[in-house]
């Protein structure tokens, strides 16, 4: 296990995971010295200076340098555990997964929390013992956690999550610029948002729509939330400061809130669409819940088709869609594992810097990434929600649905790289892809943005007063709600 | 050397030197032609409509009048479109909106400023590496609408820590992260 020594090893997370694509640095090579006999390893690729005799900053620095290596190689060391423990749980073998997972625990101490790999791999660790060593009911889990408290706890880690990086601030600024091209020159508009929280999306975009040239239109807001505890009503609060805002720039707006725990039970008759409005559906982090199982043979009816049935029924002008970019949905527990692993390790760094760098990320921030992490981890089946799926199969899957994409635009990207720039320029990146935008960190894609639009059927025309679509789409909610 | 009678019929070479002679012993007797700089508060608002956001800062410490002056949202809303580019042309539409969410001299004061700092921080560090003057690029590397967006979602967050109960302490401002040091070596 002696992987130390003078080799300089850049790391880097491999592009396919999995044990055998790791690069193992080249193992020291034997050279007998021939004065003396005695053999010491000389590295391949000398990079830091071995101590000479020299001076004495030379010396420190070198010992810097091969403190930094070995943490490096420590903390290879733990990712191979790490997976060597996913992999024997994928193999049903929890004795060798404990081992290993023992292992790992002892080669947490060697690494420091605050780099790299060690913050991530402590949440890894943490999810895997949670799996093996299901914890007894006392601790509350989100899942047994009265629901109240849950969605307050849930609300405070998000807000947290939404200050500290610019993923969810890249989310809703670009799918407010999607929002607000697709309804350009509509007089009355109305937008479904499928996850309201504290609807820090709307803000910007209520805005916008003011300053509009050609004044705002009248605005019509349906947000999508979990019921609140007797007494309190969660989401007509959040309409009423929207309401608020609007009343002071001279938007015409109006609020309702649809409670559901679950985007399924939505019926589009809830959503009490009138003839004439221009639709728009927003999607922030909510489709890959609705997923089901890919190990199911043939794959059951997920609730992600009734629900894109649903949006495909509303005819929308736009449904704005944004999604983790990362394949977490993979039968196979090793594949998953590994995945997660790098896509979360890419997430602390990105988050790390975002916060101004130093290991000062902001601990709610970390525990909102933790609770998924825990879910893909431990979740199997219905448990598991956080079913991460990439672009190209979202793609697929609204296709299939009846839904086109529709381009995003360079305001949109513009715009995007101007909000990701205000953070540290380094290391953000905001890429074009087919017409969709997708945020990354150093070349590894985090979060992906696209936009899509009822395809157009041959009777049906897009003009939003057209009388005859406007009444084949109420028959057809209607016939929708079962 | 006398009052205004005493002026002679001018010179040619000295007549610059008489005539603004002429005028500084007016202002010092009070005289009817002088240009005070506090005589007119409108001239001085152009005047500090030209100023930087920190000097605009600290010429409100001046004296009441100038205070009362630099505290004008059209000296700021200069400064703001200034630094914001390319100019869309700003009617009494955007002079509205920004009104009600707060104003110009707020939006420079939470949004703009440390944004213009931020990012002239990221240029200067560039400029070490790269060699390249880059001040006036970043300058237009904020649009407007961003600015108002940003400015937007502080002012709503505002308006939520004002009417929330009081279970939770207010919710941090979104606009905090500017604030925040940044790494960027």
């Amino acid at each position: 296990m002696a992987m130390g020594g003078g080799a300089s090893f850049p790391f880097q997370w491999p592009s396919d995971p999995g044990l055998d694509a790791v690069a193992l640095p080249p193992l020291p090579t034997v050279v007998p010295d021939a004065a003396t006999g005695v053999a010491y390893y000389a590295a391949a690729d000398m990079h830091a200076a071995m101590p000479t005799a020299a001076a004495l900053p030379d010396f420190a620095a070198a010992l810097a340098a091969m403190r930094r290596e070995e943490e490096e190689a420590a903390g290879i060391r733990l990712v191979h555990l790490l997976m060597s423990c996913a992999g024997a749980v994928e193999a049903g073998d929890p004795a060798s997964a404990s081992a290993h997972l023992a292992d790992a625990h002892a080669a947490l101490a060697a690494v420091s929390p605050s780099s790299g790999i060690g913050r991530v791999a402590v949440h890894f660790t943490a999810a895997l013992s949670r799996r093996l060593f299901p914890p007894t009911p006392s601790p509350p889990t989100p899942a047994t956690q009265p629901p109240a408290e849950a969605a307050a706890d849930h609300a405070f880690l998000y807000h947290h999550f939404y200050e500290a990086g610019p993923y969810l601030k890249f989310a809703h600024f670009t799918a407010n610029q999607a929002i607000l091209e697709a309804v350009h020159g509509c007089a009355h508009v109305h937008i479904i948002d499928f996850n309201l929280m504290q609807g820090l999306q709307w803000p910007a975009l209520i805005q916008a729509l003011a300053l509009r040239p050609g004044g705002p239109p009248s605005l019509r807001l349906t947000g999508i939330g979990p019921p609140s505890p007797p007494g309190r009503d969660d989401l007509r609060d959040v309409g009423v400061r929207l309401a608020d805002l609007a009343r002071s720039v001279r938007v015409h707006f109006s609020f309702r809130g649809v409670a559901a725990n679950r985007l399924d039970e939505v019926r589009p008759w809830m959503l009490q669409v009138s003839q004439g409005e221009a639709v728009a559906v927003n999607s922030v982090l909510q489709l890959h819940r609705l997923v089901a199982d890919n190990s199911d043979d043939p794959p059951a009816a997920a609730p992600i088709d009734a629900v894109l049935e649903c949006v495909a029924s509303l005819r929308p002008r736009v449904f704005a869609v944004v999604e983790q970019e990362a394949d977490h949905n993979k039968a196979g527990f090793l594949d998953r594992f590994t995945e997660a692993l790098f896509y979360y390790s890419a997430v602390f760094d990105s988050l790390d810097v975002a916060s101004g760098g130093g290991g000062a990320v902001d601990a709610a921030a970390e525990a909102y990434l933790e609770r998924e992490i825990c879910d893909i981890v431990c979740g199997e089946g219905s448990e598991r929600r956080e079913r991460h799926e990439p672009l190209r199969r979202w793609r697929d899957r609204l296709g299939r649905a009846g839904l086109a994409g529709v381009p995003l635009g360079a305001n949109a990207l513009r715009q995007a790289r101007m909000l990701v720039g205000l953070f540290s320029g380094e290391g953000h990146c905001v890429e074009e892809a087919d017409g969709c935008l997708t945020l990354g960190w150093h070349g590894r894609p985090l979060f992906s943005a696209s936009a899509w639009r009822a395809e157009e059927n041959n009777h049906q025309s897009d003009s939003n007063a057209d009388a005859s679509s406007g009444g084949g789409s109420e028959e057809s909610n209607i016939s929708c709600s079962s | 050397m006398g009052g205004p009678a005493a002026s002679p019929a001018p010179r040619q070479p000295e007549q610059a030197d008489v005539t603004e002679l002429e005028l500084r012993i007016q202002l010092l007797g009070g005289g009817v032609v002088g240009y005070n700089i506090n005589d007119n508060a409108d001239i001085l608002a152009e005047i500090l409509a030209r100023l930087d956001g920190r000097s605009l800062a600290a010429a409100a410490c001046v004296c009441r009048l100038w205070a009362a002056v630099a505290r004008r949202d059209a000296v700021w809303e200069a400064l703001c479109l200034r630094h914001v580019g390319p100019a869309p042309p700003a009617g009494p539409a955007t002079r509205a909106v920004v009104a009600a969410l707060g104003g110009y001299r707020r939006l420079y004061r939470l949004c703009l400023g440390p944004a213009l700092d931020r990012l002239g921080r990221a240029a200067q560090a560039h400029h070490h590496h790269h060699h390249q003057v880059a001040r006036a690029h970043h300058q237009h590397r904020l649009s407007l609408s961003l600015s108002l967006s940003l400015f937007s979602i502080d002012c709503y967050e505002r308006l939520g820590a004002g009417t929330s109960a009081g279970r939770k302490p207010p919710p941090p401002s979104s606009l905090l992260f500017l604030c925040k040091p940044v790494d960027v070596s």
